[in-house]
C-alpha cells in the first residue's frame, strides 16, 4: 500500500515537470472555468466572447468550461482548469481546500450604465402573495434557492433572515433548484412561495420578458444609492478570478492584464453585461458571513481531544478538580453540621416545650411559638389559639394598676427593643374567663440581621402569692384600723405589737409598750395567760389607770394564737375602753331609785332602804319609825301658781326636811306632795316627838316661789317597828299612811302616830 | 463657529428624541452626531441593530449642534475633532477622549493660487480661514511648520461657506479649508499647497464624554465604543458594502465615498488603544493644540487636566 502511495506520487511529480516545461515554453490551451450560475446555453452565449477575447490577447486559445458546483470541485481536483471564475463563497472552500495564486481580479458588473463590484442577494414572492410582506413573514415558507453554496442565492438572504430572527436552515423547507431561472419558475408556479436569487438575475430576466417584473414582489428592498439591482440584503464583493499554481505566472500575468484591459464597450463585456475587471476585492467580509453562518468552509468547528483538552487546560482542570473536591468536602461538613444543629434545636424545642414554667416566643408583639406550659396557663388546648396573637388579647382591658392593658405592653416592648430585659406582674384573662397574676419576664433574643428581633416571654404563676397578700392586707387594716385595742405577746406575755387602738386607749407609745406586759386585771395578772393557754381564751371587764394617771375601764378579751401544729405560740387580746359605758349603768342605776325633781330617793329605793332597816333594827334590838308626809293646801299653790312654782316648793320643803333629819335617816318622795322617812335608832319618843314637830315646823315656814310668799303645812302619820306581831315594810307604810289620814282628820299641821286599836 | 460639513451638508437632520429619555433603565448616554465620514460606524452600528439600549444617538446637521448641547448638559457625549472637544472642556464640562474615528490624511487642505509653489512665498499674501474651526488647525500648524509669524501674514477670518465666494472674487491668495470646499476650489484652478497628509496624526475626529457620566455609567461608554467597531469593521472590512449605504445616507455617489474614505484613516482597535494611552498621540496633540488655540485667543485657557484621553473603555478584542 505504502510503495504504491510512494509509486503515485513519484509519477505526478513526473507528469507535473514535464506540464510545466510546455507552459512555459507555449501552451496549447488554457482552460477557463466559469461556475453556472444560469443554465448552461446562457452561460456559453454570455461568457463565450470573453473566452475569445482572451483568446485574442495572449495568443493561447482559451477554452471556456462551464462546470456546476461538482464539476468544478472534480476538475480542479485533478486540475483539469488554469483559471476559474466563481462567486466569493465557492472561492473560499476552494481555496480551504487547496492553495491557490489568490485572486488576480474582480468582476464589475454593469447594468443600465451604472458599474458595481457588489453583489447581494434578492429574497421575493409572488406578487400575489400579499400575505408575506416582511422578513419575519418568511418563517415557514417554502423557499426555493439555486443551492446552498451559493452567496447571493441563499448566504446573503440567510444572514439577513437570521438577524431577523429567522433562521431558514431549521425554520423552513427549501428547495435545492440548481439555477437562479428555476428558482424564479418555482415562485411563478407556486412550487415555492419565496424565492432566494443574486442581484441582477431578475433585471437581466426582466429585459428578456418584461412582464415578470408585475409578477414579483422584493421583499425587504435595499435603498441603496449607486446600487444599480434592486437588493434585499447587504452587499458583497463581486466574483473573483483565480488562477491555479500549476499555471505558469507569466500566462497569469497575460491573463490579468487582458482582463483589466477589457472596457465597457468591448464585445466581451457587453455579451457578458459586465464592465470589466477590477483589482481583487477583499473578501473578508465574505468570511465573516460564512463564520456566521456556520458554512463551508467554517461548517465544522475544529474537533478537541481530551488529551488537548487536558494539555491545554491542566491547570485549570486541577483548579477546577481541587475546587470541586473542596466544595464536596465543605458540603458533606456543612450536612454534618446542619443535622447537629437540627438535632441541637429539636432538644432545646423539646426542653422548652416540657419545661414546667410558660414560655413562649414573641415577634412584632405577637406570639410565634408557646410551650404546653403556657397553653396550660391560660387553658387553652391547641397552640393555634395563641399564635399570631398579642399578650392584649389574653388581658382584661385594664391591668390592676389602671394602665390600658394593649398601651402598657407597648410600651414595655419598646423597651425591650431597645434591648432590656423586662420583668412586670400582669393579669392575664383565661380561656375560661378566670384572672391570673403572672410575674411576666420579657427579654429580647437578637438575631442581627432579623428586621424584627424575637422576644422570650415567659410567665410565673403568683396568684396564690397575690391573694395571701391581699388577705394580709386586710388583716394589717383591720389591726391597724380598728377601735379596739389589739396586742400580740409571745408565750411569756410579753408584748410583740400593738395597734393605734391600743396606743390610744393606754397613752403608752408603742415603743413603751412592746417588751412589756399588757394592762391585766390586778387580782389575776398573768394569771389570765395561764387559764387562756387552758380553755383557749380568758376574758372579763376591770379598772386600769391610762399614762396620764386617769383611770378607766376596759372589757379584754385575750386567746392563744396556734401554730401549724396546735400548739399555743402566741396571745392576742383585744380590749376596748369601757369607762362610759359604765358611767351611763350608774346614772340609769341613780335614775331608778331617786326622785328627778328633789334628789331624794324614790319609792323602789326607800322600800329597799326600810328592809334593810328593818333587818338591823331586828338584829340590834333598835326601834325605828316610819313616816308619811303628806302637804297641805299643795293643789292651790300649784293652781295659783302654777307647775313650776309647785315644784319650787315641793323642792325646798324637801330641803328643809332632808336638813331636819339626820345623817342616817332616809327621806324619800313618793309622789306628788307626799313624802316618807326612815327615823332610825330612836332612843326614846321625845327624840321622835321633837323631831317630827320640828319637821311641821319646818315645813309651815313661808316658801318664795315666783315671787310670792307662800305657806303649807303638812299632815304627819307615823309608826314603829318591831311591833309585837311581824310585820313586812308594806304593812308599815300603810299603818304609816293610815296615821297621816288620822292627823288630817284632826286638823291638819300635825302629826300622829298609828294606833292599831284605831284602826 | 463651524465645523466639518461633509459634502453639502444639506441633510437636515432634526433632533429627533432629544429631550424624549427613555425612562425605566438607568440613563442611557445621549451621544451627538452629525454627518461626516468618521462617524459613519456609528450611523452603520444604528442601520445593522448593533447599538445597544444604553446609548441613543442624537443626530444633528453640524458639531456646533453637538458643541452647545454638550455644553448645556443635554448629550453625555458627541463625535467632534479633537480641537473642538477642547473648545468645549475649556468652556463647559469637563470631556474625556474615549475613541479616536478617524484621522484626517488629506480631508483639510490648504488651496493657493497657482503662483504660490512653496510655504514660504505664503508670507505677506491675504489667507482666508475658518479661525474658530478645524481649519483653523491646519493654518496654524501650517504656519508653524513654515516658521511663518502670524503677523507675516493676512488671515481673512470667514465662514467655510463663504470660502468659494471670496476665491472667485479674487479676495484672497490662499484658502484654508476641507472637503468638499477643496475640490471645488481646486477646480477653479487653485493648487493643493499643503494637506493634512503632511500633518500625519495630528487632525483627529474623536469620541468624547462627559467624565462625570463616564464615570457614572461607565458601561454605557464601552457599549458605545464597541457598537462603533462593530461599525467600523463594517465600513472598512465591508466596502463593497458600506459605500452604499454611506453614499445613500449622505446624498452622494459611491465613487465620491470612496474618495473621501481615502483623505482620512480609521485607526483600529490596537491604533485606538496607543493613541488613547497616557501621554499618547491624542494626548500631545491636545495639549500642544489647546497652546496654540490659547495663543491666538481662540479658547479662554490651555487644557489643565492630568489626562484628557483614556483607553480604559475600548472593547478589550475586536468583535
Amino acid at each position: 500500500m505504502k510503495r504504491w502511495v510512494l509509486g503515485y506520487l513519484a509519477f505526478a511529480a513526473l507528469i507535473l515537470s514535464a506540464t510545466g516545461t510546455t507552459l512555459a515554453q507555449g501552451f496549447q490551451e488554457v482552460r477557463f472555468g466559469i461556475y453556472a450560475y444560469r443554465p448552461d446555453f446562457i452561460m456559453k452565449e454570455r461568457y463565450q466572447p470573453l473566452a475569445d477575447y482572451l483568446t485574442g490577447r495572449i495568443g493561447i486559445p482559451v477554452k471556456l468550461q462551464v462546470l456546476d458546483q461538482e464539476q468544478m470541485r472534480a476538475a480542479l481536483a485533478s486540475n483539469q482548469l488554469d483559471f476559474f471564475l466563481t462567486n466569493p463563497s465557492q472561492f473560499l472552500v476552494i481555496r480551504s481546500e487547496r492553495s491557490l495564486t489568490g485572486e488576480l481580479a474582480t468582476l464589475v458588473r454593469k447594468h443600465d450604465g451604472v458599474a458595481t463590484a457588489s453583489l447581494g442577494g434578492v429574497i421575493f414572492t409572488a406578487a400575489t402573495r400579499n400575505d408575506i410582506s416582511d422578513l419575519s413573514d418568511v418563517r415557514g415558507r417554502t423557499i426555493a434557492s439555486p443551492g446552498l453554496h451559493f452567496l447571493g442565492g441563499f448566504q446573503t438572504q440567510a444572514l439577513e433572515l437570521k438577524g431577523a430572527g429567522v433562521d431558514v436552515l431549521n425554520n423552513n423547507r427549501i428547495k435545492l433548484v440548481r439555477s437562479h431561472d428555476r428558482v424564479v419558475r418555482s415562485v411563478l408556479t407556486g412550487d415555492a412561495e419565496v424565492g432566494f436569487v443574486r442581484t441582477g438575475i431578475l433585471e437581466e430576466m426582466i429585459a428578456d420578458d418584461p412582464r415578470l417584473a408585475d409578477r414579483i414582489r422584493i421583499l425587504n428592498r435595499q435603498n441603496l444609492t449607486g446600487f444599480p439591482y434592486a437588493v434585499s440584503t447587504r452587499l458583497y464583493p463581486e466574483w473573483p478570478v483565480a488562477a491555479l499554481p500549476h499555471v505558469d505566472s507569466d500566462i497569469v500575468r497575460r491573463v490579468a492584464s487582458a482582463l483589466f484591459a477589457i472596457e465597457e464597450n468591448y464585445p466581451a463585456a457587453l455579451s457578458a453585461g459586465i464592465a470589466g475587471f477590477a483589482p481583487p476585492a477583499d473578501y473578508q467580509s465574505v468570511e465573516y458571513l460564512a463564520r456566521e453562518l456556520r458554512v463551508e468552509p467554517y461548517d465544522e468547528l475544529p474537533k478537541l481531544t481530551w488529551g488537548e483538552l487536558v494539555g491545554q487546560y491542566w491547570g485549570w482542570l486541577m483548579a477546577t478538580f481541587i475546587l470541586v473536591l473542596l466544595l464536596t468536602g465543605s458540603m458533606l461538613w456543612l450536612r454534618r453540621k446542619k443535622r447537629e444543629l437540627a438535632a441541637e434545636q429539636r432538644r432545646l424545642r423539646r426542653l422548652i416545650l416540657s419545661w414546667p414554667q410558660p414560655m413562649l416566643m414573641l415577634r412584632g408583639g405577637e406570639f410565634v411559638d408557646s410551650n404546653r406550659a403556657a397553653l396550660e396557663l391560660l387553658r387553652y388546648a391547641m397552640p393555634r389559639s395563641l399564635l399570631g396573637k398579642d399578650i392584649a388579647a389574653f388581658s382584661p382591658q385594664t391591668q390592676p394598676d389602671g394602665d390600658v392593658s394593649r398601651q402598657k405592653i407597648q410600651r414595655l416592648l419598646q423597651r425591650v427593643d431597645r434591648g432590656e430585659v423586662v420583668q412586670v406582674e400582669w393579669v392575664f384573662r383565661r380561656s375560661d374567663g378566670s384572672e391570673v397574676w403572672v410575674d411576666m419576664t420579657l427579654a429580647p433574643v437578637h438575631e442581627t440581621d432579623e428586621p424584627q428581633p424575637h422576644v422570650l416571654c415567659s410567665w410565673y404563676d403568683i396568684t396564690g402569692r397575690k391573694e395571701a397578700e391581699q388577705r394580709q392586707r386586710m388583716a394589717a387594716s383591720v389591726f391597724d384600723h380598728a377601735r379596739e385595742a389589739i396586742f400580740i405577746t409571745d408565750l411569756h406575755g410579753l408584748i410583740i405589737d400593738v395597734n393605734d387602738a391600743y396606743v390610744e386607749i393606754t397613752g403608752r407609745a408603742r415603743a413603751d409598750a412592746i417588751g412589756r406586759l399588757p394592762p391585766l386585771p390586778l387580782e389575776e395578772g398573768t394569771g389570765v395567760f395561764a387559764s387562756a393557754r387552758a380553755h383557749g381564751f380568758w376574758s372579763g371587764e376591770f379598772a386600769n389607770k391610762r399614762r396620764d394617771g386617769e383611770r378607766f375601764n376596759m372589757a379584754l378579751t385575750v386567746s392563744g394564737v396556734r401554730d401549724e401544729r396546735g400548739a399555743i405560740s402566741h396571745f392576742m387580746g383585744i380590749f376596748s375602753d369601757i369607762t362610759r359605758l359604765k358611767a351611763q349603768e350608774k346614772e340609769l342605776r341613780t335614775m331608778a331609785h331617786y326622785d328627778a325633781l328633789t334628789h331624794l330617793p324614790n319609792r323602789v329605793l326607800f322600800t329597799d332602804r326600810m328592809q334593810q332597816v328593818m333587818a338591823q333594827a331586828r338584829r340590834q334590838d333598835d326601834l325605828l319609825a316610819v313616816v308619811y308626809i303628806d302637804l297641805d293646801q299643795f293643789k292651790p299653790v300649784n293652781d295659783a301658781f302654777g307647775h313650776k312654782a309647785g315644784d319650787e316648793l315641793l323642792v325646798e320643803v324637801a330641803n328643809r326636811m332632808r336638813a331636819e333629819l339626820r345623817e342616817e335617816d332616809t327621806l324619800a318622795r313618793l309622789g306628788g306632795d307626799e313624802f316618807a322617812a326612815l327615823i332610825v335608832n330612836i332612843s326614846e319618843p321625845t327624840v321622835l316627838e321633837n323631831l317630827l314637830a320640828r319637821l311641821l315646823h319646818a315645813i309651815s315656814e313661808p316658801v318664795q316661789v315666783a315671787g310670792h310668799l307662800v305657806q303649807v303645812s303638812a299632815s304627819i302619820g307615823f309608826t314603829l317597828y318591831p311591833q309585837a306581831e311581824e310585820l313586812d315594810g308594806d304593812q308599815l307604810l300603810r299603818q304609816a299612811d293610815q296615821a297621816m289620814y288620822q292627823a288630817k282628820k284632826q286638823g291638819r299641821n300635825r302629826y300622829c302616830g298609828f294606833d292599831s286599836a284605831a284602826s | 463657529m463651524h465645523r466639518r460639513h461633509f459634502l453639502g451638508a444639506s441633510l437636515a437632520a432634526g433632533f429627533a428624541a432629544l429631550g424624549l429619555r427613555g425612562c425605566g433603565a438607568s440613563s442611557p448616554l445621549r451621544f451627538g452626531i452629525h454627518p461626516w465620514i468618521g462617524y459613519e460606524s456609528l450611523y452603520l452600528a444604528e442601520e445593522f441593530g448593533w447599538l445597544p439600549a444604553l446609548v441613543e444617538l442624537v443626530k444633528g446637521s453640524s458639531a456646533l449642534d453637538s458643541m452647545e448641547l454638550l455644553k448645556s448638559g443635554q448629550l453625555d457625549g458627541a463625535a467632534l475633532t479633537l480641537d473642538e472637544a477642547i473648545r468645549v472642556h475649556v468652556e463647559g464640562p469637563e470631556l474625556l477622549v474615549v475613541g479616536v474615528t478617524d484621522v484626517s490624511v488629506g480631508a483639510d487642505v490648504l488651496v493657493a493660487k497657482s503662483e504660490i509653489e512653496s510655504l514660504d512665498q505664503l508670507r505677506g499674501k491675504r489667507i482666508a480661514v475658518e479661525l474658530a474651526g478645524v481649519s483653523g488647525t491646519l493654518l496654524l500648524n501650517i504656519l508653524d511648520q513654515a516658521s511663518i509669524e502670524r503677523d507675516e501674514v493676512t488671515i481673512v477670518d470667514a465662514p467655510a461657506d463663504t470660502h468659494v465666494g471670496l476665491w472667485k472674487r479674487g479676495e484672497v491668495d490662499a484658502i484654508a479649508c476641507y472637503e468638499p470646499t477643496a475640490s471645488i476650489l481646486l477646480g477653479l484652478g487653485g493648487e493643493r499647497l499643503f494637506d493634512s497628509s503632511q500633518l500625519p496624526e495630528t487632525i483627529f475626529d474623536v469620541l468624547v464624554v462627559n467624565r462625570k457620566f463616564a464615570e457614572r455609567v461607565p458601561e454605557a461608554v464601552r457599549a458605545l465604543l464597541e457598537a462603533h467597531f462593530s461599525g467600523l469593521r463594517h465600513l472598512v472590512r465591508n466596502q463593497y458594502d458600506s459605500i452604499y449605504r454611506v453614499a445613500t445616507r449622505q446624498g452622494i455617489s459611491p465613487r465620491e465615498v470612496r474618495l473621501a474614505q481615502a483623505s482620512v484613516m480609521f485607526p483600529d482597535l490596537a491604533s485606538n488603544r496607543r493613541y488613547l494611552a497616557k501621554n499618547g498621540r491624542v494626548e500631545q496633540v491636545a495639549r500642544s493644540l489647546s497652546r496654540m488655540l490659547a495663543r491666538e485667543g481662540l479658547v479662554p485657557r490651555t487644557l489643565k487636566v492630568e489626562r484628557f484621553s483614556d483607553s480604559q473603555f475600548l472593547p478589550r478584542s475586536a468583535a
